[in-house]
């Protein structure tokens, strides 16, 4: 089943490298949105539906943490699965992000191997379920 | 001690990231071995906030940018949409570097507040006074002359 997924990062070219990433992974992909913050990314879920969404932390205009807190807040989008994409490697932050509701974390610099290990995990948590 | 020990997990970091994440290979080395670079410069800058504060820089040579960017992409150097990318590539570069450096000095315990990476074009004065600040340490990337610095507000 090809995955419905939006990029969310204030680099276009993060979002360049993770397209290109979700490729060389072979992640079935069907449409893909990009936001380069948390409102952009909040408008786009408004009006489509996402599978999967990869988020950075640190975004101007709203970042990553505000986003998810206002999703949690939707009956509907609390249940979309969120990858946080970040360079930070503070446990005590992925904690309190899992807290949050977030699926998992992806610490950048990462390969191919590492983001579809992630993704069948978040899709093998779903299927169980 | 304790400095020279955070000069040498900075160079491993430096060298590191750039090898996983633009697959360009890089050497530090004394500066009094550093070519002057032939043209302007970029430098990429953003500031930390945590258990230890301070300024995280990275400038290259202009062209470098691209070459960056095209590694990064995977793209051919001459490819626009690889122009258009030049600094926001470096701008990412700096962002991997400063979190794994953090984490490299402090451990991955405590949370760091990181501003997003600023962009300003220098001078070749103007680099070589960050090559003659005791804060700043030269590489070699592919060639290429690369100063990285790291600021402390402690």
């Amino acid at each position: 089943m090809a995955l419905n997924i939006l990029v969310v990062d204030d680099s276009s070219t993060v979002r360049a490298v993770i397209r290109k990433t979700l490729k060389l992974a072979e992640i079935p992909v069907g449409q893909l949105y990009e936001a380069a913050n948390g409102k952009e990314a909040l408008d786009i879920l408004a009006d489509n539906w996402i599978d999967l969404i990869f988020a950075d932390i640190n975004m101007p205009v709203m970042g990553g943490v505000e986003m998810i807190d206002k999703m949690s807040e939707d009956g509907l989008l609390k249940s979309v699965p969120v990858v946080i994409v970040s360079t930070e490697g503070s446990k005590t932050r992925m904690e309190q992000l899992k807290q949050k509701g977030v699926s998992a974390y992806l610490r950048k610099p990462f390969t191919p191997e590492l983001l579809k290990n992630v993704v069948d995990d978040i899709l093998g948590v779903q299927d169980g379920s | 001690m304790e400095a020279e020990n955070n000069r040498d997990i900075a160079k491993s970091v430096f060298i590191d990231v750039l090898e996983k994440l633009a697959f360009m290979f890089g050497d530090a080395v004394p500066k009094d071995e550093i070519p002057e670079p032939s043209s302007d410069c970029t430098e990429a800058y953003m500031t930390f906030k945590g258990p230890r504060s301070g300024t995280l820089g990275i400038v290259v040579p202009t062209d470098v940018c691209s070459e960056i960017a095209a590694n990064v992409l995977g793209m051919d150097i001459d490819d626009e949409i690889v122009i258009g990318h030049a600094e926001d590539a470096l701008k990412e570069v700096l962002n991997v570097i400063c979190g794994n450096l953090l984490t490299a000095l402090e451990g991955d315990d405590p949370i760091f507040d990181l501003t997003v990476p600023l962009i300003k074009n220098i001078s070749v004065p103007e680099w070589n006074s960050i090559l003659e600040s005791a804060d700043s340490i030269a590489f070699i990337l592919d060639e290429s002359p690369v100063l990285m610095y790291l600021r402390s507000n402690d």
